[in-house]
């Protein structure tokens, strides 16, 4: 299977990651220029439903990181946003300074998605069913690390409308 | 023509920044006597979980109080997240405006 090598020689692209980054302050209202900031990671080959897919788990992991890892710090509080993409995988990193959770506990209390009518709680399982990798981690900078990665298969230019 | 028919059309990024007025434009429209009550999602440009969280809310207090909602136009990314968290089951949505007026008609 060397579809990867294909889909690189095709489209010159390396397979060297290329970080994006963007700090914005704890702030929901910060959320329409973090979606407008994500923009740019539309590309021919992502599929616009995986790109839906991160930009959601983007807004479910940002918006946690102010309402509760921030939720007792100033809004100046910065919270940091990585995007690094690849050519068949985007990965996304969001750091906060809180005192941090288990993420695997959170998920494994929180209702199900299927309790159709509960009013929270759905954000951990939101970004859990759109990514192929989710994990929370200490940092030796004491922050926490977000880490979301999607897989997708890309798509050749004969697919690409237009 | 009938008054027991209402929409709320929200517009932008539908989060937590404005689940507060939504929910206060439906209660105002439900204690007004409104038992049809359309969320008309058309100039909704994202919704993230705290907004789904406040359609949900919508969709109880209506139904408490004897009514039904509705939801229109919903875009692809508000579709995937009602698919992603079973809401599609859950509202009775509509292609549009028309489609919606349509069904009224028909009852």
């Amino acid at each position: 299977m060397n579809l990867q090598h294909r889909v690189s020689a095709d489209l010159g692209v390396a397979e060297s990651p290329s970080p994006v980054k963007i700090k914005v302050s704890s702030d929901l209202n910060v959320l329409a220029q973090v979606l407008a900031w994500f923009d740019q990671f539309k590309q021919p080959t992502l599929p616009y439903s995986v790109w839906l897919q991160c930009q959601l788990a983007l807004a479910e992991g940002f918006t946690n990181a102010v309402r509760h890892a921030h939720r007792d710090k100033p809004t100046d509080t910065p919270v940091e946003i990585e995007v690094t993409t690849r050519s068949q995988a985007i990965e996304i990193r969001i750091w906060d300074s809180g005192s941090g959770f288990d993420l695997e506990h959170s998920l494994s209390t929180r209702p199900s998605l299927v309790e159709i009518l509960g009013e929270g709680g759905r954000g951990l399982k939101i970004i859990q069913k759109t990514s192929d990798v989710f994990s929370y981690t200490r940092t030796s900078d004491h922050r926490n690390c977000l880490l979301m990665i999607k897989n997708f298969l890309p798509m050749t230019s004969s697919l690409v409308p237009g | 023509m009938n008054s027991n028919i209402k929409v709320i059309q929200p517009a932008g990024v539908l989060d937590g920044t404005q689940t507060h007025q939504f929910r206060g434009e439906l209660d105002d429209i439900v204690n007004t006597g409104a038992r049809v009550i359309l969320i008309d999602l058309q100039n909704v440009t994202f919704m993230d979980s705290s907004g789904l969280a406040a359609l949900v809310t919508a969709f109880k207090t209506v139904r408490s109080a004897g009514g039904k909602l509705c939801v229109c136009s919903v875009n692809q990314q508000v579709r995937m997240l009602f698919e992603l968290t079973s809401m599609d089951r859950l509202f009775e949505i509509f292609a549009d405006r028309d489609a919606f007026n349509e069904t009224l008609n028909k009852v």
